[in-house]
């Protein structure tokens, strides 16, 4: 295995550095301290104390005192223990080692630049020296005769390295069938194949490539890979499983990208913060709370906090597995065991997404220039209104006859009466209109002329009861300002209870205020039957008001029928200007100051964090504990997508890699750490990355070096004698068959019966019928025409499978799937062979091949459509013999059952 | 049947093939390192053959395992773990818990338990009213009191039950075990997940889920009521149509071979379609419940007047018919989906005698049968069974109500059969059965021990996923020793 990067030897460094020229300490001191010091004398369990990773920590020394005394080595602990051999341990300095440190504490001990890390056994685990965090450098490409891609001359070089070869090129009708299966998911249809069989030019299948990769359908083949690498799903998970309704757009954003071919710093910058971006799509955000969600929260500190740091340690594994293929989410509760990821680094990615909720946010208009003043106005109108519409109701007269006042309603009821002193208010309920306990959410008491405001607001409330269990319901909240639901008071008695708010001081009210739900969301729990009353002492009470005046006969004065009218009008205005279409596509708020948790638990937080990234990868990113939350996002955006980073560009063009061959050069794509594979073709590797780094970050011309290349143009048949020598096919002597995934398959039986539906983008089409309360998605029984879309746009619950093709290892995105296993079972068979909808797609397959003239001639149209070739004899016959005996539709759903109906070759 | 070719078997029989990592069954960077002393352990899996039985780490006790899951959180306190703390001081606030807040909110006062506890069996132990035919069964139980779970509500909770992890994602218990030992009767699925008769469970599939495993360590889930999905053609077939139907694929399929010699991944998916064959038999046949006897049939409650209870018996009469053809997990369900507040399961908030008073007797008696069953064929010999719930409830009541609130600091589990003590109870909590205070024991522990009783290392079955050997034990957990027979 080749490793590159910084495994030279450090000696040899340390001897460059020429006499009488000042020692480097980037190039000659940091190497040494952090091969032979730093990997006990560093961080938190630092031995006796001493943590050399600083010049400061240095400095100050440990358990044994100073260590390090700039200018003079003599009187260094450091030098000496190192001079005397003591130290390290079982590793000690050289000569000439130990010489470099003597004058480099001489000179002053000039120490630059970044907090050091220890550099790493790379047996053990990987240090900053592990290779996948080198700087990408474009390594030539071998001389190889015959070669004219790059792409074959990485490949034949390592395989004559090898003493393999590669296979022959594929035949035509099968590269026809690869390349159009693996960049659109879909299958060549038989004039496609006949057509590309027949073309004499050189640059037919350079202009099939073109054509395909400017086709739709590769966004919607290559972005469902993509949705696998971030764990997008349309529900919540865990117990309630809710569907999110408006999600759907993310995935049409990241088809949009792929088919557009956006640059990759783009691609970075809108899932992170399209909402910084000026003409930023809105959906790309959705990346962010693609993720589960535990929605149904918890009454406990403990519980509470438990949640928001799965959401946020899912936003941090997510973005970090996805785009620098870390898996910095180890690090949750200490130190990365096998990367260079400190737990302090993990918090610093926190912080960076510390202002995202997953909410709903509009999509559109709520941003728009006006907008808010527009409703800031509406509103402001609108309580004018009330407030005239108030004065122009008679006085309550609890002695009148009904309908003498307006009837009741759920948003908003007004009191009036002739001013009376008063130190407690009380409101009385002895009926509701549907019998559960009352609820008022807010209850107001004003002097004449309002002067003053709402009295209640400094006034203390008491009820009779509170509803059990419920915060939102508290008494406190009658009183609290507050509007709507979430914030009333209900009592614990059904039909009945009473309210009563303390003035601070005796005042000569006139006007009080009360309502169920402002919001007007709710129109139960309304009062129906109430009285008010005031007192001075809380013993002797004098009604007010009450119901029984009121009636549905009221008629008002023409005055407030015409305030009634124009307050109906901007009602509908308001509605209009709060109905702008939101999605799920996160919220941003200020982020609260983030704490590193100790052992990862929420009950335990230690030092305070600021926003930044991974310290062992890239250019340092440290920003303010004030940063605001756009600016945070940007910032690691901006990050990810500095051409500096060596991550991202290998981590994406091995992704590419790997969805065209099956395995990546690196085989395990989201993981380019020590636990990770190595790349079976470094130089490769960062060939292809530096071309994506160098010419823009672009992702077709990336497919198309690879599609071009022989490597993917050689035929996939085995050899015995090679696959002894290389059985798993890593050198590439040969394409790797292999069979094709879940959406491939239902798209191409769709495809292959004349039925598939191409209408792309919007809502997904539903499998399910879903319960309420808790979701419970129950398959639907029979599916037609509008479910035979592309399954990419299938509505996507989390934990829940399609019940014919999830078989075939759909991931059930409850976290990130970069990599699908490729299983073989029992049960992909029986659901293919016996499901209903198989049954139904073979109806329509013989519907469609009936008519194509005799016997034979729909056996063959049957194969050309199915298989993209005509059948053998032997084939043949047998079909015939099949459809005689037993009917077309059984032949047409045995082919769509066929091993090479299934298989990429 | 549809026997394969000479060419495929020869290809199948190759004892190379199976490093072929396109299949995603081998691991990928390190090879197995069964042999060494530590370290991960990975079983070699054959494609073709996926499920094909495979040795424990060491020598085990037990064969198969049934897991009884309770859905909701069952109250150890109105079940199996007896407090007379409780009687006493009913009415009365829990001592140094002011104001209390758990789960759904304030607490109010403890309170007794509204099922009469008495003693049972030879060993005296103490069980509720609730289930009075289980009670009779203690002798043969190894109860846990000292459970603790990390999770506090439902979802998280019933995850780290099934899967050792309170976040989603992760494969379960019987796609762990599947993947170690595989399963004894290829004609079956290896893993069988019962859905009670009220619906699925609360997390519904995650709790059967293989996660980063390969698919073919999913629990399959059907129950006596709802058979396995497409195991019948969705259409009525002639057999000899369909006969003639599977005839012409094997011969597409051979021929496709022949032009693809060495392709052992096109002839795993060929002996696939023949597994499936044998399935459809099998299977049926497993399923078919009409082949019990009358007095078994009774003895389950099959035919209770009640529907539930009748289809939970027929579950609990599915589930030993599975055992005891050599499926290796069977997870049986007690509790649905919420419906409503402890509507569809355990999770008594509001009126906590109202629910179990549902509850209890469709469990009650159809598992106590099987469990006779079990022990009387001779299957407890070599079969763990193990009882569990996410977590447990309060010993207050709720502020307002007549219920408990979730409880993940103490509540009770148990084993039975292969491998563990019979009559004996591990641990305890509080005097009140709040916290886990004697022996405290965690869903890793418990997860460990059925694995040890398995003949597996827990510290050493892992895959690899995401950076990390992943194990159902994360980084945690100890075998329970003193439960072990």
């Amino acid at each position: 295995m080749i490793r590159f990067g910084l495994a030279l030897s450090l000696g040899l460094l340390v001897a460059l550095s020429a006499e009488g020229e000042p020692v480097a300490f980037r190039a000659d001191v940091a190497p040494l301290l952090q091969k032979k010091c730093l990997l006990c004398h560093a961080g938190e369990r630092a031995k006796g104390g001493l943590d050399l990773t600083t010049r400061a920590k240095a400095i100050e020394g440990g358990a044994n005192g100073p260590a390090l005394a700039p200018g003079k080595a003599a009187a260094s602990k450091l030098f000496k223990m190192v001079a005397d051999g003591k130290m390290p341990p079982k590793n000690p300095l050289s000569a000439s080692e130990i010489e470099t440190l003597r004058r480099w504490i001489d000179e002053g001990a000039k120490w630059d630049g970044e907090p050091l890390r220890a550099a790493v056994e790379a047996a053990k685990r990987a240090g900053a020296d592990w290779w996948s965090l080198q700087p990408i450098r474009r390594p030539s490409v071998p001389n190889i005769a015959n070669a004219s891609n790059p792409i074959d001359a990485f490949i034949l070089s390592e395989l004559k390295k090898r003493g393999l070869s590669a296979n022959p090129p594929a035949d035509r009708r099968t590269l026809i069938r690869r390349v159009t299966l693996d960049l659109t998911g879909l299958r060549p249809t038989p004039d496609d194949v006949a057509a590309f069989e027949a073309d004499p030019s050189p640059l037919a299948y350079e202009r099939l490539v073109d054509r395909l990769l400017a086709s739709p359908a590769y966004g919607e083949r290559w972005g469902r890979h993509w949705l696998d690498v971030v764990r997008f799903a349309e529900s919540s998970g865990y117990e309630v499983n809710n569907p999110r309704p408006n999600a759907w757009g993310y995935r049409d954003y990241v088809i949009r990208a792929l088919n557009r071919d956006v640059p990759f710093k783009q691609f970075v910058r809108e899932q992170l913060a399209s909402d910084t971006v000026s003409e930023g799509d809105p959906w790309a955000t959705g990346f962010l709370v693609g993720g589960s969600h535990d929605l149904v929260g918890n009454q406990t500190e403990e519980g509470t906090r438990q949640i928001r740091s799965d959401d946020l340690f899912d936003m941090v594994s997510t973005t970090s597995t996805a785009f620098l293929g870390l898996t910095a989410g180890c690090a949750r509760c200490h130190d990365h065991k096998f990367d260079p990821i400190a737990q302090r680094d993990f918090y610093a990615l926190e912080a960076i997404f510390a202002g995202v909720v997953h909410e709903e946010r509009p999509l559109r208009g709520a941003d728009r220039a006006g907008h808010a003043s527009e409703v800031a106005a509406t509103r402001k109108r609108f309580a004018e209104l009330d407030r005239e519409l108030d004065a122009a109701e008679p006085l309550a007269n609890p002695m009148a006859s009904r309908n003498s006042r307006p009837p009741i309603n759920a948003r908003r009821n007004v009191e009036r009466f002739e001013p009376v002193e008063a130190l407690f208010v009380r409101m009385t309920i002895s009926a509701t209109n549907n019998g559960a306990e009352p609820c008022i959410d807010e209850f107001e008491i004003y002097i004449p002329e309002r002067v003053g405001g709402n009295l209640a607001l400094t006034g203390k409330a008491t009820a009779s009861s509170e509803y059990p269990n419920a915060d939102i319901h508290k008494i406190r909240h009658l009183n609290d300002g507050k509007l709507g639901n979430s914030r009333s008071w209900i009592s614990a008695e059904a039909g009945r209870g009473w309210a009563q708010i303390e003035l601070p001081r005796v005042a000569k009210i006139d006007t009080i205020v009360w309502g169920r739900d402002r919001e007007q969301k709710f129109v139960d729990r309304v009062p129906s039957k109430y009285r008010i009353e005031v007192s001075l002492d809380g013993k002797d009470w004098r009604a007010i008001a009450s119901d029984s005046d009121r009636g549905p006969s009221y008629v008002p004065p023409e005055k407030s029928k015409s305030l009634s009218t124009e307050r109906m009008s901007l009602e509908l205005k308001l509605a209009g200007l709060e109905r702008v279409p939101t999605a799920y596509i996160g919220n941003f708020k200020q982020p609260s100051p983030t704490f590193l948790l100790k052992r990862g638990d929420v009950m335990q937080p230690g030092d305070a964090v600021t926003p930044g990234a991974i310290r062992a990868v890239g250019r340092s990113l440290e920003l303010k504990a004030n940063a605001t939350d756009p600016e945070r996002r940007t910032a690691l955006a901006d990050w990810l997508a500095d051409p500096m980073n060596p991550l991202p560009a290998r981590v994406m063009v091995n992704r590419v890699w790997h969805f065209h061959f099956g395995q990546g050069l690196v085989r395990t794509p989201s993981d380019f750490g020590f636990n990770g594979d190595r790349p079976s073709h470094p130089e490769l590797l960062d060939w292809l990355a530096s071309e994506f780094r160098d010419n823009g970050g672009y992702l077709k011309p990336i497919h198309r070096l690879i599609v071009m290349s022989n490597t993917y143009r050689q035929s996939s048949r085995i050899d015995a004698e090679r696959a002894r020598i290389d059985t798993t096919n890593r050198a590439l002597w040969r394409f790797p068959s292999r069979r094709i995934e879940a959406e491939a398959v239902r798209d191409t039986v769709l495809q292959t019966t004349g039925t598939l539906n191409r209408q792309a983008g919007g809502p997904g089409y539903q499998i399910w019928n879903t319960s309420n309360y808790v979701t419970i998605y129950e398959p639907k029984k029979m599916l037609g025409p509008d479910e035979f879309r592309r399954m990419v746009y299938q509505f996507k619950p989390r934990t829940q499978q399609d019940g014919t093709f999830g078989a075939f290892d759909c991931p059930d995105a409850t976290t990130a799937t970069p990599r699908r296993p490729v299983s073989t079972t029992a049960l992909q068979a029986l659901n293919l062979l016996n499901d209903a909808f198989v049954h139904d797609q073979a109806d329509r397959f013989a519907e469609r091949v009936r008519t194509a003239g005799t016997t034979r001639d729909q056996v063959n149209f049957a194969f050309r459509f199915a298989l993209q070739r005509a059948p053998s004899e032997r084939e043949a016959s047998a079909a015939e013999r099949l459809l005689t005996d037993v009917g077309l539709n059984h032949l047409c759903r045995m082919l769509l059952n066929a091993n090479e109906f299934v298989t990429l070759e | 049947m549809h026997p394969l070719s000479n060419l495929g078997r020869a290809l199948l029989n190759r004892r190379d093939f199976l490093a072929n990592t396109a299949t995603g069954l081998s691991g990928v960077a390190l090879a197995s390192l069964c042999a060494a002393e530590s370290g991960p352990i990975r079983p070699s899996i054959r494609p073709e053959s996926p499920l094909a039985p495979r040795q424990p780490h060491f020598e085990a006790k037990a064969k198969r395992v049934l897991h009884i899951f309770c859905s909701g959180a069952c109250s150890h306190l109105d079940t199996w773990d007896y407090k007379p703390e409780l009687v006493k001081r009913h009415g009365q606030p829990m001592p140094g818990t002011d104001k209390l807040v758990t789960f759904q909110g304030e607490n109010g006062n403890l309170s007794r338990s509204p099922y009469a506890f008495k003693q049972h069996g030879e060993s005296g132990k103490y069980v509720s009213s609730l289930i009075p035919n289980l009670a009779e069964l203690v002798d043969e139980m190894c109860f846990i009191h000292s459970m603790t779970a990390k999770a506090s509500s439902h979802g998280p909770g019933e995850s780290q039950a099934n899967t050792g992890f309170a976040l989603e994602g992760f494969p379960s218990a019987g796609a762990w075990v599947t993947y170690a030992l595989g399963t004894e009767n290829q004609d079956l699925p290896a893993y069988v997940a019962i859905p009670d008769p009220r619906g699925v469970p609360q997390i519904g599939p995650a709790n059967w889920n293989n996660a980063f495993l390969p698919a073919v360590f999913q629990g399959t889930a059907f129950n006596a009521d709802r058979p396995i999905a497409n195991l019948k053609s969705a259409r009525a077939l002639d057999p000899r149509s369909e006969s003639a139907a599977r005839d012409f694929l094997k011969l597409l399929n051979d021929e496709h071979l022949k032009r693809n010699p060495e392709d052992s991944e096109l002839a795993a998916r060929i002996a696939a379609y023949e597994m499936a064959g044998r399935m459809q038999l099998k299977a049926a046949e497993v399923a078919d419940l009409t082949r019990e006897t009358k007095a078994t049939h009774a003895a389950y409650g099959t035919d209770d007047s009640n529907k539930y209870t009748a289809g939970f018996a027929r579950n609990c009469l599915l589930a030993r018919r599975l055992l005891e053809s050599g499926v290796r997990f069977v997870q049986l369900f007690n509790g649905a989906f919420a419906m409503g507040e402890g509507v569809g399961n355990w999770d008594g908030h509001k009126q906590l005698k109202a629910d179990y008073d549902r509850h209890g007797p469709i469990l009650d008696r159809p598992l106590a049968a099987l469990l006779r069953d079990l022990k009387s064929r001779g299957l407890l010999k070599d079969t763990l069974v193990v009882w569990s719930t996410e977590f447990g409830r309060m010993p207050t009541f709720q502020k307002g109500t007549n219920g408990r609130d979730h409880n993940p600091k103490g509540f009770t589990t148990w084993f039975a059969g292969a491998g563990v003590k019979r009559a004996y109870s591990h641990g305890a909590t509080d005097e009140f059965g709040h916290k886990s205070v004697e022996k405290v024991a965690t869903v890793f522990d418990f997860h460990a021990t059925m694995l040890h009783l398995l003949g597996l290392d827990h510290e050493r079955l892992s895959f690899y996923s995401s950076g990390i050997e992943r194990r159902l034990t994360d980084v945690h957990g100890h075998v329970i020793r003193e439960v072990l027979a």
